[in-house]
């Protein structure tokens, strides 16, 4: 009988619960059910994607050295006796791989190791060919050590490298045209000799990208340093121009179907593929302007374009929630419109301002499409100058570093690729936290 | 009324207005909301140095006639007000004065505390600072202790003054922001509804506070309290649908009303 028909109260106890209440109960408690499964699935997916990226990319950090002591000979290396840079600058990178060689056949002879089937050219060959160069660069800038026996790290080859940390086995040695099983006999007796080991590699973060054939030596600085730049240029640009915007259509411009249409118009660019950003880009600064290609003020330019959007949509959100007794309080005391907002509303909105920004430009930080337009993923071996010059340098990015070298053929591409996006993970958890410390600096409650 | 009457003349000419000069002069003054017609035809003269109470029921007007006589309508799209408002015989709605000028002139309190969330210093220092109504930091100092002495809150806060203002109790916050309506030293205070959010022995302090504070202010307090606008105001007008229906002298509107409405509404049978 429903209520309408009998108009009378209810009858029941208190203590039995009715369908419709169990119902509801059980409706809530599924709900609540499927929310935690949900954020299980979620972190479980974090969890495997930290995983695997530590996993792989962590070993980047470290890298194979050989310690051999370099006999620094002035017979070959400074013929004329004077230390002239340019007199010394006419041996090549031959000269010194020999004495590299010399040394690390020294080495083996002292030792006393001996390996069967193992030419000259295959022991020569377990040093990278990036060694010779890095030790006539670090010759040239001191030519005091010339004469001298030197110390020295000695960079192992990409392939001794992968031996090391498991990548290579004699298995795969064998049907290897760039290293055979006995190279890896030789690296096992080197390393007990104490010669060859496992170091620190900073040079992954602070140099320059190498060639295909070079991965032990291939860094991250260029990438770096140009994503650096960029930042530079979208967080100079966009957060003026964002803010100003925001400011404008929120507290200044009339509603009217215009300023409607403009407010459409930025919600709908918050979500235009970013890759849409690169051609655009490249039409207009790059073809149009004939501004020079990867450069990172061009890369910045773009990605103002596309972080814009981003800082003016939190921005509107964040003034609009400033309550407005606030702006009553300020003009009913004569502030003029400017005064109230530069006075009590920004200041009032800045976390949410703030917080919008970074994450604004953690995105552009990671974006990596659009840069492929412009040319950001060209193969860069200088590292940009200093600013303002070096904006206009070619230089690669962190996130376009990642795609070319998983694009590579070597093995040893692929943990350098994860080992950059490492970096590429801190550089995002370090700005979002600085997002949240600004929030709660600036937070303040009305 | 001469500028250095005291107290206790003031008392004996408490209901002694006629001669009080007019400090507001509202002819005919309409207010749009769109199409909606929310102000109709109104003519008021609020007398310079006396509280003058708008009552009436909710939507009737009250309030939106008081955000005229400060221009503060003028921040609602749609709002358009028509005829004549003059402050000391200068239309304020002349095309040739600055809202901000005038509001520094006409000072507001908020149906709801407002304070900056800023110290309490910062808040009654702003509109000083914002005129430049003062030279140096001692003088800016000087204001601020003055105002909040008018505003019976210096004892209070007097030691801590770098406080958040928004730290403060409900009834302390709506002082602070007489204080800094006070601040600027303005010729006219409007109050809307300054109580309504207030506990009862709050709004006794703030009723104490308005009728010292009329000894130098034109005060217009907007209240839906009958018994308030009966005890701190000299001059009640009464609002209804959007009409003045009765404007006159507080003790005759609440003991001998003219119109029926203003009898039906005193006496709890509208509104």
């Amino acid at each position: 009988m429903s209520v309408l028909a009998t108009n009378t109260p209810r009858k029941g106890s208190l203590l039995a619960v009715d369908d419709r209440t169990r119902r509801r109960n059980a409706a809530e408690r599924r709900f609540q059910i499927y929310g935690r499964i949900a954020i299980g699935i979620a972190i479980a997916a974090l969890a495997v994607l930290l995983f695997t990226i530590v996993n792989n990319g962590a070993s980047a950090f470290r890298q194979t050295f050989l310690v051999l002591d370099i006999p620094l000979e002035e017979k070959v290396l400074d013929k004329s006796g004077t230390r002239d840079i340019e007199a010394m600058k006419k041996v090549t990178t031959i000269g010194y791989g020999k004495l590299i060689d010399k040394a690390l056949q020294d080495a083996i002879a002292a030792q006393g190791i001996a390996v069967e089937g193992l030419t000259d050219k295959d022991v020569k060959n377990m040093i990278s060919k990036e060694a010779a160069g890095l030790l006539r660069d670090r010759v040239l800038s001191q030519p005091d050590l010339v004469g001298q026996t030197l110390r020295a790290k000695v960079l192992a080859n990409g392939r001794i490298d992968g031996y090391i940390k498991g990548r290579v086995s004699y298995e795969s040695a064998e049907r290897d045209s760039n290293v055979t099983p006995a190279q890896l006999r030789l690296a096992d007796a080197l390393k007990d000799a104490g010669i060859l080991s496992r170091k620190f590699n900073w040079d992954f973060i602070t140099t320059a990208d190498a060639s295909e054939l070079r991965p032990e030596s291939a860094g991250l600085g260029v990438a770096i340093l140009g994503s650096a730049y960029m930042m530079i240029v979208v967080l100079v640009l966009s957060l003026p121009i964002g803010v100003a915007t925001s400011i404008y259509l929120e507290e200044f411009a009339p509603q009217n179907r215009f300023t409607d249409l403009i407010e459409v118009n930025i919600s709908n660019l918050a979500a235009v593929p970013s890759i849409v950003y690169g051609i655009l880009g490249l039409a207009l600064f790059i073809n149009f302007a004939g501004l020079p290609q990867s450069a990172p003020i061009v890369g910045g330019l773009v990605l103002t374009l596309m972080t814009l959007p981003r800082i003016v949509i939190p921005t509107r959100a964040a003034l609009r929630s400033v309550p407005p007794s606030i702006r009553d309080a300020a003009l009913g005391i004569g502030a003029s419109k400017m005064q109230s907002v530069m006075h009590h509303v920004l200041p009032l909105a800045m976390p949410g301002i703030l917080t919008g920004t970074i994450i604004g430009l953690a995105q552009a930080l990671g974006e990596s499409a659009p840069l492929l337009l412009i040319g950001m993923v060209a193969f860069v071996r200088d590292f940009p100058g200093a600013p303002p010059e070096g904006f206009f340098d070619p230089a690669a990015a962190l996130p376009v570093q990642v795609y070319n070298w998983t694009q590579r053929s070597d093995p040893a591409f692929v943990e350098r690729a994860s080992g950059a996006i490492i970096v590429l993970l801190i550089f995002l958890l370090a700005m979002n936290a600085v997002a949240i410390v600004l929030r709660r600096k600036f937070e303040r409650r009305w | 009324m001469a500028e250095s009457a005291n107290m206790n003349v003031m008392r004996q000419t408490d209901r002694d207005t006629a001669m009080a000069d007019v400090k507001i002069d509202a002819r005919g003054v309409q207010v749009f909301y769109g199409d909606n017609h929310a102000i109709k035809d109104v003519d008021v003269e609020i007398g310079d140095r006396m509280v003058t109470a708008f009552i009436g029921p909710s939507g009737c007007g009250k309030s939106t006639f008081l955000r005229c006589l400060n221009r503060m309508n003028d921040t609602i799209p749609g709002c358009r007000v028509e005829g004549q408002l003059k402050l000391d015989g200068e239309d304020i709605y002349d095309r040739r004065v600055d809202p901000v000028q005038l509001r520094a002139k006409v000072g507001m309190v908020f149906q709801k505390p407002n304070p900056f969330p800023k110290s309490i210093y910062d808040n009654v220092a702003y509109g000083p600072r914002i005129h430049g109504l003062t030279r140096n930091k001692a003088e800016l100092d000087e204001v601020v202790e003055k105002s909040l002495r008018r505003a019976a809150l210096w004892n209070e806060v007097k030691d801590r003054l770098a406080a958040p203002g928004t730290g403060l109790s409900g009834g302390q916050q709506q002082r602070l922001c007489i204080a800094r309506a006070v601040a600027t030293s303005p010729e006219v205070l409007l109050m809307d509804e300054p109580c309504s959010a207030l506990d009862p022995i709050a709004t006794a302090q703030v009723e104490e506070l308005i009728d010292e504070l009329r000894s130098r202010f034109a005060v217009v307090i907007v209240t839906h309290s009958m018994q308030q606008a009966a005890r701190v105001s000299q001059k009640t007008a009464f609002f209804h649908l959007g009409n003045l229906v009765e404007f006159g002298e507080t003790a005759q509107i609440f003991t001998n009303p003219h119109d029926p409405r203003t009898e039906s509404y005193i006496t709890g049978r509208i509104g």
